[in-house]
């Protein structure tokens, strides 16, 4: 049938075989497919600029053999995979009880008026995706933190952010 | 492991349940011995039938292990017992617990419950009077979650949910087509597609019953009625041979909603969509009111008296005219089994023996050697554990929903559940095989297994079987090896076994594979009551009780043609194997009548005179269904208009015609009187095989179709929901990419079809899963009427 | 002791003197009979007239056929058949009331959600027709509008009590 061909227009031949590598660590049924299921989306994500389409979230369940709405139960719940486009950075500043306390979400403030965006917007040139925070990012040692992309940085101060956010392309 | 262990470790454990003690099953979970004992404990995500994800946290019981309490209130959903627990749901941890629980659940619930159709038979209504606050502490906003259409049979207010995710499971675990999941997490959870592809599954409306709030209700009968004014009565479904026990629920003698009633021998708590929504047809537009006769060419509404008169004097006229065996009766297969056994003998009384309930069947050689009723071979529930299973011509899960359910079970359970088909279709499991043939080329798949696995057992293949000259093939060879080396086997023939012109030698065959393999053997059979036909004498060669009969079949009947016809619930361009003629034999008989809840503009033209009778739900009577249960139900609903139950109507004709012993008062003398003149017991099935038959192959380029989900029987094709499923679109003619491409023909352009003389334009789509040389054509659906035979010659030109 | 007072009492009419001295007093006071119709006695906004059902200021009935009032009620005398309005609202296809079965008990007011069906201060009507007293929704709807500005009063005097 038509949609069997997803997995091929969608991905590389190169992408399969990596998620091929990480398929050959589970056992081979419906629970080690499963399993394989967070890789190979960060592996789809990857190749598409940061984000996952509808069509790649299916070709990825076609080609692990699952169904798609388990597949979109993993892409929609993990924060790391996103669902829209996004910039060529995403930025996510912490304001859980550690940050909040050291000033996070004063930080936050501060980088919203700088890019002219708020939490979950894309700046217009797509430099950078200020991303929703789901939970604690578990740099309370250094905060107030910020991760880009996937770099922890700590112990923020407006200037350090500032610093941060220029040298990104 | 050896007996030794088995001994030291006893299957038994004694447990405490609010101070009482009992012997629970080892590995049983506290819930399910507290609800063995009838101690109540609230829950919201644990069904027996589903998986124990423990996750709505309602179910918190304080346990205690050899007098050391656990640190926290434990889920009793998912908390295995042991010995010397000791179990507390009433203490005040407990209580505390689940008070908690619920407050935190009733957060976001809405409280629209006076909207809610839910409302009177929610378990979170239900729960929260038991442990809820009167106030809640909560003053932030509620959260809101869009609605998603999951189609016309299941209405979505999601803002209800309470994510216990039972829906999901359901269609992880039973239906098997995963088509809802849990999107996002934490506060922003929500149950849906995501994508927005609504929900297909043939068995989607057991998620209304699963779901224990407002958010999954029922969409034909939303905001209808009240679940405390309703009145529940048992009843039967006619739609498959199953025979899905239901409750109706009406209200006022009004049929407002059909809900499973649970019999874990026939359909556990399950039921298929076509069993509850089906019940919608009695309420059709084209329901008829009034008897009707046709004077003059003229169609006029008229009383019951003078429509009876004009019906006896025309039946007399054509029995002194051309005798009684040019008298024809055609009942339909989900008759019940007292209209079936009363209208045999109206016909037989008045001199003949031709009466059939066998619609869809296409070859009747093998009358003579079948058992007194189809079976299954087997009960029901036994499909589960088969370890091989071995379907020929049949897609169980269009024929017999609830049965593919059981054979996917086998399946999920490491079965070899294997398909020899005219076409590749769309299964809810894996099947281990599905061998694809043409049509024509079924009976030697058929036999080439059946060679493969007299090699594998060593028998010397009886001359019959050999003379087919059957290649055997890798297929064949695996099917023949999973069924001899499977421990417990079940061989099915399914409707395209029925529907093919040589059934006959497909059956044989298949017995003779199920005898050799030492499988049970089993005919899936159309309708309701196919086996219930059989018993009370609704077949032309056999009278009740093993008589020997003389009649015409239906086959015959349609074919050579009759000078009188008797119908009942038959819509002849839909019901028949050959629609199309069908309704020219109807027509050009001296005298039709038709005895029907509806009236049809196509049945005007064939009948003479229409007498309303009552519909499902609105006559009492007995369904057996293909493990031989007799399921009797009482009537339920009034019948609408003038409607009299089919069997009064049979009785008051049996007076009128001057004929004896037709002074029956109730549904139960009726059954009585036939079921004392009934074999009980096993059919033999093994029966079917003989060898008499002479081949026949049918070649060349083929018409095939099974029967539509939605097309099985007049009720179901009025069932307004259901024809506005994803299963329920028109017919359309599905063509192999080489026959297409051979013929001319691209996807997506209308042919014309053409079976004899009948022919009807249809729209082609281009698939793989059918073989070459075969136009794919469901029956019962909007442009497959009045076509010509369900399999056979066909020709396809473009328009 | 007591005996002998009340044998001397029995043929002295002291009982008798003593009605006639409560008559007396009665013949002169100010009367209680009130000259209906021309006269009316005070009614309670809580009065459990003829039923009415009511809609929001918008024009929108109020009704949401939830049915509470049809369960509660002990005469069995309402009837309502519902199903989903064009818009998709849960609504009433038939709502009726039967005078003759109903006792004015208000417990269909108490139950109702959203104010929908109520008692009226009305208590004068009549019927001429056999099967006049059942009334329909389009009647009890008309009665509304027509006591919607007293039945409003009525509602807001008794809500500090509720």
């Amino acid at each position: 049938m038509s949609s069997e061909q997803l997995a091929e227009k969608y991905l590389t031949a190169h992408q399969r075989e990596e998620i091929d590598h990480w398929l050959a660590k589970y056992p081979d049924d419906d629970k080690g497919r499963r399993s394989a299921v967070i890789p190979a989306l960060h592996i789809a994500q990857e190749g598409n600029g940061g984000w996952l389409s509808r069509e790649l979230i299916d070709a990825v369940a076609e080609y692990l053999g699952l169904p798609t709405t388990k597949v979109y139960e993993v892409a929609t719940f993990y924060s790391m995979f996103d669902t829209s486009p996004v910039g060529r950075h995403k930025v996510n500043v912490c304001t859980n009880v550690s940050c909040m306390l050291r000033g996070g979400e004063e930080l936050l403030a501060h980088i919203e008026e700088r890019l002219g965006i708020t939490v979950g917007e894309t700046t217009a040139d797509g430099r950078v995706t200020l991303k929703h925070e789901d939970e604690c990012l578990a740099g309370c040692t250094g905060a107030p933190m910020m991760l880009v992309d996937e770099v922890y940085h700590t112990n923020l101060t407006p200037e350090k952010v500032d610093e941060i956010l220029e040298n990104l392309e | 492991m050896n007996a030794k262990v088995e001994e030291t470790k006893p299957d038994t454990v004694t447990v405490t349940i609010d101070g009482r003690e009992v012997a629970a099953p080892k590995g049983a979970t506290i819930i399910q011995v507290a609800d063995e004992q009838g101690i109540d404990i609230p829950r919201f995500c644990y069904h027996r039938k589903l998986s124990v994800p423990a996750n709505c946290r309602m179910c918190l019981v304080d346990v205690e292990m050899n007098g050391r309490p656990a640190p926290k209130p434990l889920p009793a959903c998912a908390t295995a017992v042991g010995d010397g627990m000791t179990v507390s749901t009433q203490s005040e941890r407990a209580l505390k617990a689940q008070r908690g629980v619920m407050e935190f659940l009733l957060i976001n619930h809405p409280l629209d419950c006076p909207i809610c159709d839910q409302g009177g038979e929610c378990e979170l209504q239900d729960v929260s009077m038991g442990y809820g606050r009167s106030v809640s502490r909560f003053v932030e906003r509620k959260r809101s979650v869009k609605d998603e259409d999951l189609g016309p049979l299941v209405a979505t207010e999601m803002t209800r949910c309470i994510h216990c995710t039972r829906c999901v499971r359901f269609l992880d675990e039973i239906a098997g087509t995963s088509e809802l999941g849990g999107m996002y997490r934490g506060e922003h959870m929500e149950i849906g597609t995501w994508v927005g592809h609504g929900v297909h599954s043939e068995l989607s409306g057991n998620i209304i019953d699963l779901c224990p709030v407002g958010a999954l209700t029922n969409k034909p009968f939303r905001f209808r009625a009240r679940a405390w004014e309703m009145l529940s009565h048992p009843s039967v479904s006619p739609h498959d041979p199953v025979g899905a026990n239901l409750n109706l629920h009406h209200v006022r003698g009004t049929i407002k909603r059909v809900v499973p009633r649970e019999n874990e021998s026939v359909n556990e708590n399950w039921i298929a969509d076509r069993d509850r929504f089906g019940y919608q047809g009695v309420y059709s537009e084209d329901r008829l009111a009034r008897p009707m006769i046709k004077l003059d060419g003229q169609w006029r509404e008229t009383d019951w008296e003078t429509a009876l008169e004009h019906t006896v004097s025309a039946l007399k006229s054509v029995v002194s005219r051309h005798g009684g065996e040019a008298l024809g009766a055609l009942v339909s297969p989900s008759a019940t089994t007292e209209e079936m056994y009363l209208l045999a003998r109206l016909v037989r009384d008045l001199g003949s023996d031709s009466i059939d309930h066998r619609l869809r069947q296409a070859d009747f050689r093998d009358d003579d050697h079948a058992p007194e009723r189809p079976s299954l071979g087997r009960p029901i529930a036994d499909f589960e554990s088969v370890d091989a299973a071995f379907v020929v011509g049949g897609y169980p899960r269009w024929e017999v929903p609830l049965l593919n359910h059981r054979l996917r079970q086998a399946s999920l359970r490491g079965g070899d559940v294997m398909f020899l088909n005219p076409r590749a279709h769309d299964w809810n499991f894996r099947p281990t095989l599905e061998h694809v043939v043409h049509p024509g080329a079924m009976v030697e798949a058929a036999a080439a297994v059946a060679t493969a696995l007299a090699e594998s057992r060593g028998e010397s293949l009886p001359q019959w079987v050999a003379a087919y000259g059957a290649t055997v093939g890798d297929e064949h060879r695996r099917i023949a090896d999973a069924l001899a080396n499977a421990g417990d086997a079940a061989v099915l023939t399914g409707g395209l076994v029925e529907g093919h012109p040589a059934g006959a030698e497909l059956r044989a065959l298949a017995a003779y594979v199920a005898r050799t393999a030492g499988a049970s053997f089993g005919v899936l059979t159309a309708g309701g009551n196919s086996a219930g036909g059989w018993l009370a004498g609704a077949v032309p060669h056999r009278q009740v009780g093993g008589g020997q009969g003389r009649g015409r079949d239906a086959g015959a009947m349609i074919r050579e043609g009759m000078s009188g016809f008797i119908t009942l619930g038959v819509e002849p361009e839909h019901d028949f194997w050959n629609g199309a003629a069908a309704e020219r034999a109807l027509g050009e008989a001296e005298f039709a009548l038709a005895l029907s809840p509806w009236a049809t503009p196509r049945m005007k033209a064939w009948a003479d005179v229409i007498l309303p009778v009552a519909s499902f739900g609105e006559t009492a009577g007995t369904l057996v269904n293909a493990q031989g249960d007799w399921q009797t139900f009482a009537g339920v609903g009034r019948p609408v208009g003038e409607a009299r139950p089919a069997w009064r109507l049979l009785r008051v004709l049996g007076n009128l015609l001057d004929l004896d012993g037709y002074d029956y008062q109730a549904p139960d003398e009726i059954h009585a009187d036939l079921r004392g003149r009934v074999r009980g017991g096993e059919p033999d099935m093994l029966a079917w095989e003989n060898d008499t038959l002479e081949p026949r192959s049918p070649s060349g380029l083929m018409r095939a179709g099974g029967v539509a989900l939605y097309g099985t029987d007049a009720l179901v094709r009025r069932g307004e929901a259901l024809q506005r499923t994803s299963q329920a679109r028109p017919a359309s003619a599905v063509l192999a990419p080489a026959t297409a491409a051979a013929l001319g023909i691209n996807e997506g352009e209308t042919v014309e079809v053409r079976q004899g003389e009948a022919t009807s334009r249809l729209t082609v789509t281009v698939d793989a899963a059918v073989p070459a040389e075969t136009v794919w054509v469901d029956a019962g659906l909007q442009g497959s009427e009045a076509l010509g035979p369900l399999m056979g010659e066909v020709t396809v030109t473009r328009v | 002791m007591q005996a002998i007072r009340d044998f001397f009492n029995s043929f002295l009419l002291v009982e008798l003197l003593k009605g006639l001295k409560l008559t007396g007093r009665h013949l002169f006071d100010a009367k209680y009979t009130i000259e209906y119709p021309d006269e009316r006695a005070p009614q309670s906004p809580r009065f459990r007239g003829r039923h009415a059902l009511r809609r929001y200021p918008n024009g929108e009935e109020r009704c949401i056929a939830c049915k509470l009032c049809e369960a509660v009620c002990p005469a069995l005398a309402i009837t309502i058949e519902s199903e989903p309005r064009e818009d998709g609202t849960r609504r009433t296809t038939r709502y009726d009331i039967d005078l003759f079965k109903c006792i004015y008990c208000g417990f269909c007011e108490e139950s109702c959600p959203v104010d929908s069906i109520v008692e009226t201060r009305e208590f004068e009507y009549h019927f001429e027709e056999r099967g006049e007293q059942i009334v329909n929704k389009q009647q009890l709807l008309a009665f509304g509008d027509e006591y919607e500005a007293q039945l409003a009063r009525d509602r807001a005097a008794d809500a500090v009590y509720r």
